[in-house]
């Protein structure tokens, strides 16, 4: 049951990407916690998301660009690093983020595929534009994306597992290296959205102040 | 003037827009899904109706959630049985700059600021619900509202929408949201290197991270890939050498 749960928000992920409803469920930060959730894991799955949505902060879906797709891969790494049983260390949730940037890059194929397949399905029923050809070409191009991405979640799933149940016993980092090495990437990758906003020069000071706020909240917790 | 049931069933197959993006039509097939209601109202004759159907399946393009503007316009149009070669024309003038508002707007400024609000509530040592939550519920307020108004002004303007877009003054939301991103990016990193990963970070790494954000605030995008490219490069290290300080 917990199995077909997972494939159905899978599924679900998938579509919200781009076809529907784009509410941003399939956001890593959204997808990783809700599949944690599902699998009994919300504490670390919400951490393999946040962390993926530090690194994908700079990445923007303009126009037809084709870019790793970061929520089936988030679910994927959270539902892997439940079923692996990886030690709640920072070496498990590394692996499990290496694992998921690796994954998303060919869930991203996948959905350059999909839009490929697209085009046969828009075409499909010849020339036909009865009303009912037009909603019939929608709802398959719907579904088979729904499709895609239980399946590729669930593949990610498995692969992922694999990966964790192999690498973490052998893996010889100590915790405080893997945690630092998660840190650095998170703030770098997080830093470069600074260019999203309109760049250091138009927008220092309102990062600085933002710095400042984030230390004090530090001092005053 | 269209009755609001029809306005309704089309804002509610909006959200399905892209559903059969593709690289030949783009979205042409979802755009033709979503007028199918206005059509069916306004063309009781089976040809007047396929052949309404036929021109909307066509190469169309538009953001996601502006795309109101266009369903909204080109229903009143159709409504009003303009010339066929008016609405094509119409839809082509306003397919890339509702493409570039939005891309500005809303994937440029409002998400990323958004999720960094969703972030900043996770970083912060909130419950694992919290971030998620916050995310959802902000980003969705304000492309729910954004979704709404790009409908109203559609269906209110018809071929004047160019002119209500200006007014509009929408440079000035994105310039606010990205304002706000830029704080909370500031409010962020702290949070990041004092809770990144819950588990304690020790000083020379906290150096890297803020050699690596002080990378990543000069050199923008172009820092990304370089900055994982050397975690991952560490990583093998670590496999090799055992890496344990």
């Amino acid at each position: 049951m917990i199995y077909l749960a997972a494939a159905l928000f899978g599924g679900i992920v998938g579509l919200d990407g781009t076809a529907f409803p784009q509410a941003m469920i399939s956001r890593p930060i959204v997808a990783g916690a809700i599949a944690g959730w599902i699998v009994g894991q919300p504490l670390e799955g919400a951490m393999i998301g946040a962390m993926l949505e530090t690194f994908h902060l700079a990445i923007l879906p303009i126009g037809a660009a084709r870019y790793p797709e970061s929520g089936t891969a988030a679910a994927a790494a959270a539902y892997a690093f439940a079923w692996a049983n990886a030690s709640n260390t920072a070496v498990s949730l590394l692996l499990a983020l290496a694992f998921a940037l690796v994954w998303e890059r060919l869930t991203g194929g996948s959905v350059n595929v999909q839009r490929r397949v697209n085009e046969y399905v828009v075409a499909l029923w010849g020339s036909t534009h009865t009303t009912g050809a037009v909603e019939r070409r929608h709802l398959l191009a719907m579904s088979l994306d729904f499709a895609r991405g239980a399946a590729v979640t669930m593949a990610g799933a498995g692969a992922g597992v694999l990966w964790l149940r192999v690498m973490d016993p052998i893996w010889n980092l100590g915790p405080g290296f893997a945690g630092g090495v998660i840190v650095a990437a998170a703030a770098g990758t997080a830093a470069a959205a600074i260019r999203v906003f309109g760049g250091w020069s138009a927008r220092w000071k309102l990062f600085v102040a933002g710095l400042c706020a984030g230390l004090l909240f530090l001092l005053v917790r | 003037m269209m009755k609001t049931s029809i306005r309704l069933v089309m804002f509610l197959r909006s959200f399905a827009i892209q559903g059969s993006w593709n690289y030949r039509t783009l979205i042409g097939n979802g755009f033709a899904f979503a007028i199918l209601p206005a059509l069916r109202e306004i063309y009781r004759d089976r040809s007047e109706l396929e052949g309404g159907v036929a021109r909307h399946t066509e190469l169309f393009n538009s953001h996601p959630y502006l795309v109101g503007v266009a369903l909204g316009a080109v229903s009143e149009l159709e409504a009003q049985h303009a010339d066929p070669r008016t609405i094509e024309r119409f839809k082509s003038a306003v397919r890339s700059s509702l493409g570039s508002i939005g891309d500005s707007l809303v994937w440029a400024a409002w998400r990323p600021a958004c999720a960094l609000l969703g972030l900043t509530v996770v970083f912060a040592g909130a419950p694992w619900w919290a971030g998620p939550l916050v995310y959802l519920v902000a980003y969705n307020a304000g492309t729910l509202a954004l979704r709404i108004w790009s409908f109203r002004i559609g269906f209110r303007h018809a071929q004047g929408v160019g002119a209500v877009l200006r007014r509009a003054h929408l440079d000035r939301v994105q310039h606010a949201a990205a304002g706000a991103g830029a704080f909370l990016l500031g409010v962020v990193l702290p949070l990041v290197l004092a809770n990144g990963t819950g588990m304690p970070v020790s000083w020379p790494w906290i150096g890297a991270a803020i050699v690596a954000a002080v990378l990543g605030l000069r050199f923008g995008t172009a820092a990304r890939t370089p900055i994982l490219a050397a975690g991952a490069v560490v990583l093998i290290l670590g496999l090799l050498f055992g890496l344990r300080p």
